[in-house]
């Protein structure tokens, strides 16, 4: 079909139709919001079933047909999970661990950032070295598994806190390091460069001038380094197998996989475990397309 | 060339004022320093670790050097069932992620009452624990209590087939619905901001062109937003091809072999039989894999810095 007649035919169809076209926007609209509806449902009504499972007694838990709004709702489960079980202890783990890590990966990939997103070095040495310390981000957890677990063998540190503390930090530098070298790239130079002028050191200008700017995104970040440090489950499994230092995932991994399942102490594990990383994820909502591709996309 | 010299001139200026002479031209490395490091110590370190104990049988004094763990691969024929189970895993839910996710960030890329809500609601999904993920549908499908099929059973379906994770072809598709569920809601996030990066003027242009709204997103849209579909498309892969949480907690691997992905494959050689070597020489073969997807993104990512 040549371009002209084609374009006839297309307004010839505009202008018949122009009087159902409210009609037909109404419907489209309607539909777009029965589909978007229908999508969050599915998104939320799984989630909201183990919810009710962790207040539910045994009763209203197996029966059938669904009980998904009447039951008498109970702390049960709860004060079985986290006082007369231990997740009590695998909840402090978890926190101590993502606390630690996520200290640890942000100061030293903060400064690693400054010094990639700052200084032109030698034979494009700064592009080469963000781009290698990247790939390290891509390698498959159970490749570094196997010998993560025998190297801390070998120094004596599985079952450790230690060892989660050191591997998540090394889990999280490189996504550190691209984030924040992407913040600090978007300040112009010249601010530092003023601050220096007026006698400040380099790091005495990074300290006073500039991190103080960046200090929104410098937190969205540390609140990845946690979602990520918290939801991490393969690498724990792999170096940590006692009560003293399996972290929530772990724990909550054991008793899922034995042959009799406590579902309500499972539900109330889960629960636990979801709740801080459902509000973190709405303090970072901004941030999180730019961090879940790296800092690549500037969401 | 003449920037470079002017800056460096510059510098030297002031640093002959600041009398601070080879700190700020070290100061980058030292800034850099500790972080390498680290990477080295327990990204880079673990990996020559593995090469080391792959190319060895035996431990300790009895090692020998030998190719024997690479040799093996070839003629595992449960490896090679891992790798066919993680890549029709893998294309199947990329797929279904890559449409659905697609659609509903066509459906909210406009204006739209609710729109923050809905976007926040549809995101859920990604945003909980792996091992909660696996919690959460260990509850949804269990065939006696289980939602689903109490729910089924309410309208009058005979459930009896339905045992879900208990028979493998349907364990198989439960735990990639489960991946569809959890992961449609990142394709639909970067999708999203792919589509809101693209500015108003082609389709402005295309619709006094009398394009139809099909032919506006065929041609103008689905262009326009190639980069956003190749990073999110390629950041998806590298996670489907190293799946393990998920299935660890619904299925482990099973029934028998069915839902065994080469990731849970490796942790059971490792860490149930204790073959460390071969587990390695496996690793390997998922690392490569991996990386030639990962290389795809950084040459994306280089060709985005450069540009």
């Amino acid at each position: 079909m040549s371009e002209p007649s084609h374009k006839a035919a297309t307004m010839q169809t505009h202008t018949t139709q122009r009087g159902t076209s409210a009609a037909r926007t109404r419907i489209a609209k309607l539909s777009k919001y029965v589909l978007l509806t229908l999508s969050v449902l599915l998104a939320v009504i799984p989630v909201y079933w183990m919810v009710t499972i962790s207040f539910k007694s045994e009763v209203d838990q197996f029966a059938v047909p669904p009980r998904w709004f009447k039951f008498s709702p109970a702390l049960t489960h709860y004060a079985d999970a986290f006082v007369t079980r231990s997740f009590g202890q695998y909840l402090l783990t978890s926190v101590i661990v993502a606390g630690l890590s996520t200290i640890c990966a942000v100061m030293l990939g903060t400064l690693a950032a400054y010094g990639l997103a700052r200084f032109k070095l030698r034979g494009k040495l700064d592009q080469r070295l963000s781009m290698w310390i990247l790939s390290t981000r891509m390698f498959p957890p159970i490749v570094s598994a196997v010998p993560l677990f025998l190297m801390m063998r070998d120094l004596r540190l599985l079952n450790t806190l230690t060892s989660l503390v050191i591997v998540y930090t090394a889990l999280n530098l490189p996504f550190v390091v691209w984030m924040m070298r992407g913040f600090f790239r978007e300040l112009p130079r010249e601010l530092e460069e003023a601050a220096m002028v007026d006698g400040d050191s380099r790091l005495g200008a990074l300290v006073r001038v500039i991190l103080p700017l960046v200090t929104p995104g410098l937190a969205a970040t540390a609140v990845f380094c946690l979602i990520v440090s918290w939801n991490e489950f393969l690498l724990a499994l792999v170096l940590t197998q006692t009560d003293a230092a399996m972290t929530l995932p772990v724990g909550i991994a054991g008793r899922v996989t034995q042959y009799e399942i406590k579902w309500g102490v499972m539900s109330a594990a889960g629960v636990v475990a979801m709740i801080p990383i459902l509000v973190f994820a709405m303090a970072v909502q901004r941030y999180l397309v730019r961090g879940l591709s790296l800092g690549a996309v500037k969401g | 060339m003449a920037r470079h010299i002017s800056n460096g001139l510059k510098s030297v200026d002031r640093l002959k004022k600041n009398g601070s002479g080879g700190r700020e031209l070290s100061l980058p490395y030292l800034l850099i320093a500790p972080t390498i490091a680290v990477l080295l110590a327990l990204s880079i370190y673990p990996l020559i670790y593995s090469v080391k104990i792959s190319l060895q049988t035996g431990s300790g004094q009895a090692a020998r050097w030998t190719l024997a763990n690479f040799a093996r691969l070839a003629n595992d024929k449960f490896f090679l069932e891992a790798l066919v189970h993680t890549f029709i895993y893998a294309a199947v839910a990329l797929t279904f992620e890559f449409l659905l996710g697609l659609g509903l960030a066509v459906l909210l890329d406009k204006p739209l009452r609710g729109r923050s809500l809905f976007r926040s609601a549809l995101l859920i999904p990604m945003m909980l624990p792996p091992v909660v993920v696996g919690v959460v549908w260990r509850l949804m499908l269990n065939p006696d209590f289980g939602a689903v099929n109490g729910t089924l059973k309410g309208v009058g379906v005979n459930t009896e087939a339905l045992t879900w994770t208990a028979t493998p072809t349907l364990a198989f598709a439960s735990v990639i619905a489960v991946d569809i569920w959890q992961w449609t809601p990142f394709m639909f996030l970067e999708l999203l901001a792919g589509l809101q990066a693209i500015p108003q003027e082609p389709y402005e242009a295309a619709v006094i062109d009398g394009s139809s709204g099909w032919q506006t997103f065929r041609h103008v849209t689905l262009p326009l937003l190639k980069p956003a579909i190749l990073i999110a498309l390629l950041l998806r892969t590298m996670d489907l091809l190293r799946v393990f949480d998920q299935i660890f907690i619904l299925t482990q691997g099973g029934p028998g072999f069915s839902t065994e992905t080469v990731s849970l494959y490796i942790y059971r050689t490792a860490f149930r039989f204790s073959d460390f070597g071969y587990a390695a020489a496996m690793s390997f073969v998922l690392l490569l894999l991996t990386n030639l997807v990962s290389v795809g993104y950084i040459r994306m990512l280089q060709r985005q810095e450069t540009a």
